[in-house]
């Protein structure tokens, strides 16, 4: 059961035995992993700051270990927020249409569904590209500022539950794609223009993606058991 | 993988106690499985309480998806008005049109999004829920695991379509040209919601084999 091959930053592999031949107990419970991909059981050893642990059988990541992550946490989710409100200030494209210039935006979008009464794939879009992406990095920035300042565990608590219900729903990064066919569907027909907020928003989806593939919630709510369980 | 494991520790390596150990969805903490009444000792959520209607849920979401998703196809995704004329095209329409315009790896990004993904997702759910109730041959539990974390992944793929449509619509409503959301869009994406929420209420425990 208790292998865990570690990964040390660049690319060297280190595999780790450590053969645990008694039984498993109920207070040993926190040493355990179980892998998200494969479900595979494995008992967690400590590990060099920068590296990850991967799964014996799958190599998906176990866990990492940052000793600076509340901090890079922070730093990377309020300039994702702001990429993000600036995301959404300006137009994504402009095209020409006979002389007149159309612009559009995430909101402006949804407000043209509305308009046109589809009022279901209008809740589909501005929840997965515009309220839970949004609600995501607040959420973040909260959540790393008390983590930080030690305060309100109950807060972080829930923080983190609701966080890991809304991080699944996030669809940024599809959304970035389908601008992408979108743009490709229109050459040839209009002329086109990229607006800032393209750009903000693919450094935004950039930071989406660093973050929900390097921040694991479990290893968020490890940090918080460690930092609130010594008296400051 | 299950067997390898075995010959380095022995065969009678608390076999009996792993089996009994689940995973958090919410908080990624392992816990004891109680049966009934799980409740995260770390996060205090209710995980895994469904042990009557096991599948009934899941199945309930995925016939619901399977239906929206027979209108998806007949209906036009999107409509373009040009010039007093109304041109609604089908998700496969748009990929056929994709490809005869000479754009190749746009066509294939629907065909995947919006075809493949979609009907990859029906049938390992259809195969997942079945296999755990009746035994299919010898298939792995690592395995079946993998192939429930694929669904878990890929579901979001199938939204593009959606958001083009949405993007079109949102970018080009002139009176000479107009381009407006298809009732396929509405279907499409109830039915991409019902394989997510089909796949989330699918209970892993039961890939272990216990019911
Ligand atoms: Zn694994
Ligand atoms: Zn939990």
């Amino acid at each position: 059961m208790p292998l865990v091959v570690y990964k040390n930053f660049p690319y060297t592999f280190v595999l780790l035995y450590q053969n645990m031949k008694t039984k498993i107990t109920s207070d040993q419970l926190d040493e355990l992993i179980i892998c998200h991909k494969c479900h595979t059981l494995h008992k967690k050893v400590s590990i060099t700051n920068g590296s990850k642990a991967l799964c014996k059988s799958c190599k998906g990541v176990l866990y990492h270990r940052d000793d600076s992550l509340i901090e890079k946490g922070l730093a990377l989710s309020i300039t994702g927020l702001i990429l993000f409100i600036l995301a959404n200030a300006f137009p994504l494209i402009k095209v020409d249409i006979l002389g007149q210039e159309q612009v559009i935006s995430i909101l402006s979008m949804v407000v043209r569904l509305v308009e046109s009464e589809y009022y279901i794939v209008a809740l589909f879009v501005v929840y997965l590209v515009f309220i839970f992406p949004l609600m995501i990095f607040l959420i973040y920035i909260t959540l790393f500022f008390l983590l930080k300042t030690t305060k309100k565990e109950q807060v972080v608590e829930e923080l983190l539950i609701l966080l890991s219900k809304i991080v699944p729903w996030n669809m940024s990064d599809i959304f970035l794609i389908s601008i992408l066919v979108s743009l490709v569907k229109l050459m040839g027909m209009l002329e086109i223009h990229i607006g800032i907020s393209f750009w903000t928003l693919t450094l935004f989806v950039i930071i989406d993606i660093y973050m929900t593939r390097s921040i694991h919630i479990g290893e968020l709510w490890k940090i918080k058991e460690e930092i609130y369980m010594e008296p400051k | 993988m299950e067997d390898k494991r075995r010959d380095i520790y022995g065969a009678k390596m608390n076999s009996l106690e792993e089996e009994q150990l689940i995973r958090c969805p919410i908080c990624e903490a392992v816990n004891r499985d109680q049966g009934k009444k799980n409740i995260c000792r770390r996060c205090h959520s209710k995980i895994y309480q469904h042990q009557k209607f096991q599948t009934e849920k899941s199945w309930a979401f995925l016939i619901t998806a399977i239906i929206f998703y027979i209108p998806a196809n007949l209906y036009p995704m999107l409509v373009i008005k040009q010039f007093g004329n109304e041109d609604g095209s089908t998700i496969l329409g748009g990929v056929i049109v994709l490809w005869e315009m000479g754009s190749y790896p746009v066509a294939l990004v629907i065909l995947f999004a919006s075809v493949f993904v979609p009907l990859l997702k029906f049938l390992l759910l259809l195969y997942l829920l079945i296999s755990v109730k009746y035994s299919l041959g010898n298939d792995s539990k690592v395995d079946k695991h993998t192939l429930y974390y694929i669904t878990e992944i890929i579901g979001p793929w199938s939204m593009i379509d959606v958001f083009v449509v949405a993007i079109l619509a949102g970018l080009i409503h002139l009176s000479s040209m107009e381009m407006v959301a298809g009732a396929a869009s509405t279907a499409f994406a109830l039915s991409v919601f019902f394989t997510i929420m089909a796949a989330n209420s699918f209970d892993s425990r039961l890939i272990k084999g216990r019911k």
